[in-house]
């Protein structure tokens, strides 16, 4: 290249340059402080917002919050759902992060265990509300309140009625249904099992560690490799190695399959409903109870909290306050779907009678439990990733499930200490 | 003879082919993809052929997100990132190619193992340095940031380019009279074009496909790269995959079209001189 060539492309790069450092220096300015003029904006982070079914309802709400007054403007903060906990984690570590964030179980026990939760005991008046008392009980921590439930879905057994007239009632007979309904293109079952999809695969494997009798601790001592446990964890081998499931397929693949007919059934939260029905409106889908030994089942609780580094606490709590009356409920729970919310809501007789499952779903709210270590709910995330690394690599051949639970025992104690 | 140099050319076709197959045939899939039906996304039997009476998806990406921006958002962290890192980098590499110090092995040394540090145990102390010093949330944080963990590469690839070049260059310059800025800039600068132009594209790469940063340090929407936005599409329980493949897609063809600019200047770099009259 000839010295002027070079000279141009030089001459081109530092106008970029200066191009770049000017458009680049622009950031966008913060809202108002609180106790200045004008309405004080605040962000929610919400994962919801990102769903297609869900997503516009929820943001219908906040519409509805920023225009039934003028103090306070909500605007959603956007982060993608496959890294919205630790994002948010790492926002709120560095003393920055959303003023509203809707939390899942894990990534609320840690943020709130780290002190970065804002403290709602002055700020609620609980005696005010009808709490549902299953899912509200866990919002504590420390013995201090850190957030409100946004979202309470129980795990139930959603299948495709056309496919399998008959659900199972039995976990042998689970089996059975998911050997015989695998044929061609179209599987018996699916559920997650890849280490990127890790929150997933701890949701999935929940239900039949607890389904099976086990508990992944006994509230002061971590019991991963109690027998129990080991064998919720080889059910669900069980059901890998009889290639029944799309080996391979993501949460979003595999969705769209059972809402196509091509699975037949899927172990999922009432929020699912929404999606499904939204993916496929006439597709014919049932719930019922998941049929395994122990009746008890995951429950997704996510709580609605205040960023404890917010400057505008007050107004996230201007928003919290309004989400929790009566006509927002109903509206809030319409949106989520299968979910109960914070407060105690009745359906409508429309929606039960539209959505039967519906009430099948909120009937397994007592024998619900929340996808967190008992004791351990801070330290969930790593005791999370240290059992779903060694079920996986059970999956996958390199050792037998009551080895995989022996080293992640050994390594979690190792980490909380004990 | 012929029929042998006519089958040699045949078969370099054949690699070629097969090559261009293995590069195209995913942004091939992916476009099929968003044009495919669920229905017809789950059948047996795979669709190879686009569905052109869905092209609308794409008119509907770019309708119903804020894709246009994101791209925007993109382009001017990579172009920055790209300049940031070659305007750092070649003094750097000059330095390390030319002079001698205590400790530029060390340097060296210290440069390759940047390398081996993954983006997430950055971001934290990053996350900190920018809170204090102002820059989260703007794209020039997010410019710094992507410089800063491209460098070592470009710095080692221009290290290389330099070292290819005898001294006996610099010391003619240097005899007519060239300070060593004249040197490096008039003399030697053009020489590695190529090089540059190498670490340009790869700066821009980086910084364009980047995304731990990104979701990190940003978050005003009207700010987000491209990298995030698409990622935003991911739904706790539904997923638009068609919507997905074709803002994927159009995320995609910017740097392509940048690549295709960079890739003049690479051979012609590696051209030049080669016939001397």
């Amino acid at each position: 290249m000839s010295s002027r060539a070079a000279r141009r492309l030089l001459t081109t790069a530092g106008a970029l340059a200066a191009a770049t450092t000017v458009i680049a220096g622009c950031s966008s300015g913060g809202s108002p402080t609180e106790g200045s003029a004008g309405p004080v904006t605040i962000t929610l982070a919400a994962s919801t917002l990102g769903d297609p079914g869900r997503g516009p309802g929820l943001q219908a709400l906040i519409d509805d919050f920023n225009a039934d007054q003028d103090e306070v403007k909500v605007e959603p903060a956007s982060v993608p759902y496959p890294t919205f906990g630790q994002t948010v984690l790492t926002q709120l570590g560095g003393g920055e992060g959303p003023d509203l964030i809707r939390f899942d179980m894990p990534e609320f026990e840690a943020a709130a265990s780290a002190g970065l939760l804002e403290p709602l005991d002055e700020r609620l008046d609980v005696d005010a509300l009808d709490l549902l008392p299953g899912p509200d009980k866990y919002m504590t921590v420390d013995d201090h309140r850190y957030g409100v439930i946004f979202e309470a879905a129980n795990y139930g057994l959603f299948y495709n009625a056309d496919l399998i007239p008959n659900p199972p009632t039995t976990f042998d007979e689970f089996v059975q249904v998911a050997t015989s309904t695998t044929s061609g293109d179209v599987y018996g079952l699916a559920f997650r099992q890849t280490q990127a999809e890790e929150a997933g695969v701890w949701q999935d494997i929940f239900n039949y560690v607890y389904g099976f009798g086990g508990e992944w601790s006994d509230g002061e001592k971590l019991t991963l490799n109690s027998p129990k446990v080991v064998a919720g964890l080889e059910a669900f081998q069980q059901l890998y190695d009889a290639n029944v499931i799309p080996k391979g397929a993501d949460a979003a693949t595999f969705r769209k399959m059972f809402a196509q007919g091509k699975v037949g059934m899927e172990l999922n939260n009432g929020g699912y409903a929404t999606a499904t029905v939204n993916a496929n409106p006439d597709l014919n889908f049932d719930v019922v109870r998941i049929p395994f030994p122990v009746e008890k089942q995951g429950a997704l609780l996510a709580p609605i909290v205040i960023n404890g580094n917010s400057a505008h606490k007050d107004a996230a709590m201007t928003f919290i306050n309004w989400l929790l009356e009566p006509e927002q409920q109903q509206q809030l729970q319409s949106v989520l779907g299968a979910s109960s919310v914070a407060t105690v809501t009745e359906r409508s007789a429309e929606s039960l009678a539209e959505a039967p499952y519906l009430a099948v779903l909120d009937e397994l709210t007592e024998t619900g439990v929340p996808q967190v270590v008992l004791g351990f709910g801070a330290e969930t995330p790593d005791i999370r990733r240290i059992v779903v690394t060694e079920v996986l690599a059970a999956l996958q051949g390199t050792q037998d499930m009551k080895t995989a639970m022996d080293k992640a025992q050994e390594q979690a104690t190792a980490l909380v200490g004990g | 003879m012929k029929t042998r140099a006519r089958f040699g050319v045949t078969f370099r076709m054949l690699a070629v082919l097969v090559v261009l197959g293995v590069v195209a045939f995913p942004l091939y899939w992916m476009f099929v993809t968003a044009l495919t039906g669920d229905e017809a996304l789950f059948s047996g039997t795979p669709q190879f052929l686009p569905d052109l009476s869905r092209i609308g998806v794409f008119a509907d990406a770019l309708a119903q997100g804020d894709v246009l921006r994101w791209l925007l958002n993109s382009f001017i962290v990579a172009t920055g990132t790209m300049v940031v890192a070659i305007a750092f980098g070649i003094p750097l590499a000059y330095a390390l190619s030319r002079f001698s110090f205590a400790g530029k092995f060390l340097v060296a040394l210290a440069l390759f193992f940047t390398q081996m540090l993954p983006e997430a145990l950055l971001v934290v102390p990053l996350f900190a340095i920018f809170r204090e010093t102002g820059l989260l949330n703007s794209l020039l944080g997010l410019i710094l940031a992507d410089a800063a963990f491209v460098l070592p590469v470009v710095a080692l690839i221009l290290m290389g380019a330099f070292n290819g070049i005898p001294r006996e260059v610099d010391e003619a310059a240097r005899v007519d009279g060239a300070r060593p800025a004249g040197v490096l800039f008039r003399i030697l600068v053009p020489l590695i074009t190529p090089a540059i132009a190498a670490g340009a594209v790869i700066a821009f790469f980086t910084a364009w496909n980047e995304y731990v940063f990104a979701v990190t340090f940003i978050y005003d929407k009207e700010l987000q790269p491209a990298s995030v936005g698409v990622a935003g599409y991911i739904g706790e329980q539904d997923t638009s995959i068609q919507t997905i493949m074709a803002v994927a897609l159009i995320f995609t063809l910017p740097a392509v079209a940048f690549y295709l600019f960079a890739q003049k200047y690479v051979v012609a770099g590696m051209t030049a001189g080669a016939v001397k009259g």
